[in-house]
């Protein structure tokens, strides 16, 4: 448990934010993705790349084989980072380099930090991971995260109550904020019902294809400094991070641990400790969604409803911007489309959206806070590896 | 008639060095687990290192290969080298000595699987080097 909330003074801040349309198998680098969110947030912020002394991103699938990326992107946009950070917490990476970020113009290793979150596995996925991979996953047949989420669901469904209606319903209202999302996948962008989710192909049971993710192409980041270097600069539309807790293979040691609890069990109640919070004080949910069931478990795992009943709360609940708890009002990642190790953004970037009142046709009135989380790595037999909850401020 | 789908190769594993034992057993139609003494516990996958004591104490002992399942999931979309199985039954099971594994269950069908089921470890042999472990009731 965290003690300590290194980000309860609002000193430091997000000034700007960018992000590509995301699109499949656009024949783009990652490269060349970061430069278009890059070129968005010089444009929106005045600055220059020799302002820019702080960098962190993700570790593209599209590019695995690189392991001195963060020093590539530096050396292709043309900065000169005094802090160079590359974080490989898979999708949890995105929300966990706000944190870093902070830390380090918190530490004084730079004042002017950008983040850029780029991939394109829909147009070359170059990843292999090595280690227990070879020998007791692919050659079982099982099928990658679908299968392990297919464990996850037919396991909870065991122990609890699933009610497929309340995953449908969070489905059809994640879809109607991609239809207003222009950024989102084209062919995403019209509604769909909840019996389209119920019918939907089966991909490795219970788990259907509207249940999941779908890789895709795109960018997005943001520009981040201390909150009185961002007034000093004039920037106006300030949002701070206020509260972080991240956790990295959840009950690791034990070999057979309940598979139904994750590490948002300790890292979501932690994050609303540290901001003095309580669920009923979170105005708006962004969290990662690379399947349903993730959300959901969120939501029972974090506080917003009880143990086992996180199908009837999706099922009788108003997740819309006007609703009760807004969930992923530009889609998700589910709907709006998953840019690969850059998809954590997709769910970030919409709450800080939100936070700044850009959120053109889906704003949330009078915002305030956000949640945002993100969701790291597949592991052998359990849940997912991190598990990291931000809590941002306007 | 519909066409055959076309079957690619099935992944073959390349194991280092640590999970030796491991796969040499299985050539010998028998499963073997790491085993740490001080902790008193078994676990699986194989590793240079206890997860439960950080020691480099492991040992190798054989298992009863018997367990119950923990959870599954029937897959419809196959990977490499199972084109021609679907649907099939994957397994996730609690093996007796207490570690989870995962295994394909080629002759259970999908209407017969069942959390809680007692299963048993069985063998097939993919090359001369690799004899791949499975799942059937037991």
């Amino acid at each position: 448990m965290a003690k300590k909330n290194f980000l309860e003074k609002k000193d430091v801040c997000i000034v700007a934010y960018g992000e590509t349309k995301i699109d499949r198998a656009t024949g783009k680098t990652a490269y060349e993705l970061g430069a278009e969110v890059a070129a968005q947030l010089f444009e929106k912020t005045k600055l220059k790349p020799k302002d820019i002394d702080g960098l962190g991103i993700i570790h593209p699938l599209s590019e695995a084989p690189n392991t001195f990326m963060s020093t590539y992107v530096a050396e292709y946009l043309g900065l000169t980072p005094r802090w160079c950070q590359t974080t490989d917490i898979g999708g949890g990476s995105c929300t966990g380099n706000v944190a870093r970020a902070a830390m380090a113009l918190q530490a004084g290793m730079c004042e002017t930090v950008m983040l850029v979150n780029a991939d394109a596995p829909s147009t070359i996925n170059r990843s292999d991971y090595g280690s227990y991979r070879s020998e007791f996953w692919h050659p079982v047949g099982v099928q990658g995260p679908p299968g392990a989420f297919g464990f996850l669901m037919n396991r909870y469904a065991q122990q609890y109550e699933l009610d497929y209606r309340g995953l449908g319903a969070l489905a059809v209202a994640q879809r109607k904020g991609a239809v207003k999302n222009p950024n989102a996948y084209a062919k995403f962008r019209q509604e769909i019902t909840v019996d389209d989710y119920l019918n939907s192909r089966l991909v490795s049971t219970p788990l259907r294809l509207l249940d999941s993710v779908m890789f895709a192409d795109g960018g997005n980041g943001m520009i981040m400094m201390t909150t009185e270097r961002a007034k000093s600069l004039g920037f106006k539309k300030l949002v701070h991070p206020i509260a972080y807790s991240e956790i990295t293979n959840f009950n690791g040691p034990e070999q057979t641990p309940d598979i139904t609890e994750t590490g948002f069990s300790v890292s979501g109640p932690d994050a609303l400790a540290l901001a003095g919070m309580k669920p009923g004080d979170i105005q708006q949910f962004h969290p990662y969604d690379d399947f349903l069931i993730a959300v959901m478990l969120k939501l029972e795992q974090i506080g917003f409803c009880k143990r086992g009943e996180g199908s009837q709360y999706l099922r009788d609940t108003d997740l819309s911007p006007t609703g009760k708890l807004p969930i992923n009002t530009g889609g998700g990642q589910i709907g709006a489309g998953q840019p690969g190790l850059a998809g954590g953004g997709v769910n970030l970037i919409e709450a800080v959206r939100q936070l700044m009142g850009e959120a053109e046709g889906r704003q949330v009135a009078n915002p305030k806070n956000a949640m945002v989380t993100g969701i790291g790595v597949i592991p052998y037999g359990r849940n997912w590896t991190t598990s990291a909850t931000m809590i941002l401020s306007a | 008639m519909a066409q055959a789908p076309q079957k690619k190769p099935r992944h073959i594993p390349r194991p280092p060095l640590a999970s030796k034992p491991f796969w040499d057993a299985t050539k010998q139609g028998k499963l073997v687990l790491q085993y740490d003494p001080e902790a008193k516990r078994y676990q699986f996958w194989p590793r240079a290192i206890s997860v439960a004591s950080g020691k480099q104490n492991l040992e190798w002992r054989e298992a009863s290969g018997k367990g119950k399942l923990y959870s599954y999931t029937v897959t419809h979309v196959p990977v490499a080298g199972f084109e021609d199985k679907v649907p099939y039954v994957i397994g996730l099971v609690e093996l007796d000595e207490g570690v989870r594994i995962m295994g394909n269950m080629p002759n259970v069908k999908p209407d017969q699987v069942k959390i809680g089921m007692p299963v048993k470890v069985g063998f097939e042999k993919l090359n001369d080097d690799i004899t791949y472990f499975y799942f059937d009731p037991a």
